[in-house]
């Protein structure tokens, strides 16, 4: 008898096991068209990912959305990207939130996202490569190579739309992402630091300088501190890189998409 | 014969350990609160809740000197939010996932560990915290993140009973450290996010059977009850209750805050006052029955629960000798109340306040327009997280001082209309950060006399500290910051004498202070750490 219910048990087991993957939610979102899900969709999509998508989904510090859609991206990798995160990037998993919540949001972002992408890339992309090694590799890395004062461009193509690329480029103080605003430390002894600051409390300061010194100071060793409100990223204004090279440069970073660091 | 005799021998024994073994603390100790400075033995240090200790062995003379002495590791994830309690030169901690161990107060050597399993499908809100224990006789009392109450045998950590308080499945939680008041132990119940009906609870020490429950959330019907719509929207109506009370033995009153109505943002689902959601509730200790109430945030929609701790205390205002109850509200106000009738002596902003231009002589908060949240969003200072929230403050009956955590936010709100489905967070609404505001948090010391703020330490910009205080009677104050900083202030200027980085910051409490072999520790938890500091032992 006890034989007879382990076999059952141990059968079901197996039955349920064959029933995985389970099914991705969005196969059938029943909020699609929905003018109430939609409202609610876009008031989780204002809360959840206007900040870095924008609030019309034309990308800020995120990549646009409308172009994603464009793009033929399916709501069942909007669920998983969504559900997921993008590792790497500054997008977060919603882990703890329930199906319904993403659903929704799915069903405004297709409501909005049916406008076709409003800039296409392109442009001259060995000359992108060559602008980017004479302007920007001194600061920047990419897959390993490169300067370390800005921020890891490895992967910049898929977390930056085109249109915040041209705004970061054009006006880098516009918005500086955190441990790299500008700060300036002259020590007691008169030594002169400048460099981003890495992280701070009360006490305490920890600077990478502009020649890629990571060092801590204690605040009470310092006579001045000046947290500066520009970035350390020159402005790259018409005058100095035109719209055509522009264009080249914002089509060379769109390229960078990850590297393979396996060592293989 | 051998055997008889070793059996009497073996009864005299343990009739002397039960003489000379760990004390077994009484309702008297309780009363007495802080009078023997080896204990710690409720949450708030005493029934007033001040969080002040009599000792003054570490002064601000040489609180520079303060030194570890040891750190236990809990070897688990999260972080501890927990008021440890300390009797006989043990620690009785609660941590993080339904833990709890037993200390030596000495070395922070375990002596034992209890842990209980947490059911696959529990979801709360903000993590499975644990604000620590209650005492009587030699049993704690412990609240579990699935919404059970244990007691536990103070020696051994091995259970005496483990009742059900309410099913955790219907999305309650319970954090809260028990209050004992006499032979009850009282409780009450998180969740408000997840649509439910809040109440406070009261439970035999002894047997574990309940004596009382007030609903916080009031019945159609019931006094209150027109406060909410018809309909059953109150059974989802929120008034958590996930920070402990403060009692008055005189009144035979325990006062309680309760937490934000349900859902937190949406106004369309609740049009009323929503008693008793976001108000003080005075209750009698042996029945449950409501004395009196206040409500601070009357038909709250920014998630502002009244969850803080009520201090209690005599204060002489405008040549009157007062019974009073001080609260820093999360709405941005600070509040004296007469804790005999409820009513408002004062109430002023301790942070900046945009929703409502002041409170007016009726008690009610004057409403500005523009703050009710919706598709669009508004924007209200301070956020969601409020101008203080469930990190205790503390008060110094010398310098008649109230030391807070403040901080300073502002979020927009958005609200919205959501279906309810047990189990799912049910909020009606979210916020977000503008994109120019830079929060900052702070030390504040106000005059609960004038309401007015006499001193302030700011802590970095753009963080905001978790942390709560502790007075000592030598004047100092202890606190920590965002960034994982215990420090050390004088109490009366507010000048930083002393710090400590611990690694994570400090969350509900600045730590406890206790007496064992004539050397006073500072016991500090954060992350998942407890660190006692002292002053070097002179050889």
């Amino acid at each position: 008898m006890t034989r007879i219910a382990l076999l059952f048990l141990a059968l079901n087991a197996l039955l349920q096991a064959q029933e995985t993957p389970a099914k991705n939610p969005a196969a059938n979102n029943p909020h699609l068209g929905n003018p109430q899900s939609i409202r609610s969709g876009m008031a989780l999509y204002r809360t959840r990912c206007a900040d870095c998508h924008g609030l019309d989904a034309g990308g800020y510090r995120g990549p646009d959305l409308t172009a994603v859609l464009a793009g033929g991206a399916t709501d069942e990798r909007l669920f998983n990207t969504i559900r997921k995160g993008v590792p790497g990037t500054e997008m977060p998993p919603m882990t703890g939130d329930p199906d319904d919540d993403i659903l929704m949001i799915i069903a405004y972002l297709r409501k909005i996202g049916t406008v076709p992408p409003s800039d296409s890339p392109g442009g001259n992309m060995d000359n992108g490569a060559r602008l980017f090694t004479a302007q920007c590799a001194s600061c920047h890395r990419v897959a390993g190579k490169g300067g370390r004062i800005g921020p890891d461009l490895t992967r910049i193509g898929i977390s930056r739309s085109r249109s915040a690329l041209l705004r970061e480029i054009r006006t880098p103080s516009e918005w500086i992402p955190p441990a790299f605003e500008t700060v300036s430390l002259v020590t007691k002894d008169g030594q002169r630091i400048r460099g981003i600051k890495k992280n701070e409390d009360v006490f305490s300061i920890q600077v990478m300088d502009t020649r890629e010194r990571i060092q801590g100071y204690l605040k009470s060793d310092l006579k001045e501190l000046v947290y500066e409100k520009t970035s350390l990223m020159p402005a790259f204004p018409a005058s100095r890189l035109n719209d055509s090279d522009l264009n080249d440069l914002i089509g060379y970073l769109g390229t960078l998409r990850g590297a393979d660091l396996t060592g293989k | 014969m051998r055997a008889f005799l070793t059996i009497i021998l073996c009864s005299v024994s343990v009739a002397l350990a039960a003489q000379t073994g760990t004390p077994l603390i009484t309702s008297q100790d309780l009363l007495d609160g802080l009078k023997d400075p080896t204990r710690w033995l409720t949450y708030g240090g005493d029934y007033n809740s001040q969080r002040h200790s009599p000792l003054t062995q570490v002064t601000p003379e040489n609180v520079n000197q303060l030194t570890a002495q040891w750190t236990f590791q809990t070897g688990t994830t999260g972080s501890f939010q927990t008021t440890p309690l300390v009797v006989d030169g043990v620690l009785y901690v609660t941590g993080y996932n339904n833990n709890a161990w037993a200390v030596d107060a000495r070395s922070g050597r375990q002596i034992w560990r209890y842990r209980r399993e947490i059911p696959e499908d529990w979801k709360g809100c903000c993590g499975a915290v644990n604000r620590g224990f209650g005492v009587l006789g030699d049993r704690l009392f412990m609240t579990t993140i699935d919404a059970h109450l244990v007691a536990l045998d103070m020696r051994t950590g091995g259970v005496l009973y483990d009742v059900e308080i309410i099913d955790y499945k219907a999305g309650y939680s319970a954090t809260v450290a028990p209050l004992v008041v006499k032979d009850k132990v009282i409780v009450g119940v998180a969740g408000a996010e997840y649509g439910i009906r809040g109440f406070i609870d009261a439970y035999d020490a002894q047997t574990g059977k309940r004596a009382w429950r007030f609903y916080t959330v009031a019945k159609p019907g019931e006094p209150g009850g027109n406060t909410w719509p018809r309909g059953d929207a109150y059974l989802r109506g929120g008034g958590s209750i996930w920070v402990t009370g403060s009692y008055d033995p005189q009144q035979n009153l325990v006062f309680y805050g309760t937490g934000n109505p349900g859902p937190d943002y949406y106004s369309g689902a609740r049009e009323g006052d929503n008693l008793y959601t976001a108000s003080l509730v005075a209750l009698n200790a042996d029945t449950g029955e409501l004395a009196w109430h206040y409500q601070f945030t009357p038909h709250d929609v920014h998630d502002w629960d009244s969850t803080q701790v009520p201090i209690l205390a005599d204060l002489t205002i405008g040549g009157q000798p007062r019974k009073v109850l001080m609260f820093a509200n999360r709405n941005g106000f600070f509040y004296v109340l007469d804790r005999v009738t409820g009513k408002v002596i004062i109430a002023k902003p301790f942070v900046e306040t945009t929703w409502a231009k002041e409170i007016g002589a009726d008690g009610r908060p004057v409403i500005l327009p523009g703050h009710l949240p919706d598709e669009d969003g508004e924007k209200t200072c301070p956020d969601l997280g409020g101008g203080t929230n469930f990190f205790s403050p503390a008060f110094n009956p010398a310098t008649r001082l109230f030391y807070v955590t403040a901080r300073e936010t502002c979020a927009t709100f958005y609200g919205y209309e959501q279906t309810f489905k047990q189990g799912q967070q049910y909020t009606g609404g979210a916020t977000t950060r503008p994109r120019d505001q830079k929060n900052f948090g702070a030390l504040r010391a106000i005059d609960p006399v004038t309401a007015q703020l006499k001193w302030e330490f700011r802590y970095t910009l753009g963080n905001t500290s978790s942390s709560g205080v502790l007075s000592t009677a030598s004047g100092l104050v202890f606190a920590g910051d965002g960034e994982g900083n215990i420090m050390a202030f004088d109490g009366r200027t507010g000048k930083n004498l002393w710090h400590y980085q611990l690694g994570v910051p400090i969350r509900s409490t600045a730590g406890t202070t206790y007496m064992v072999d004539g050397r006073q520790y500072l016991l500090v938890p954060s992350g998942g750490a407890l660190t006692a500091f002292a002053l070097p032992q002179r050889p």
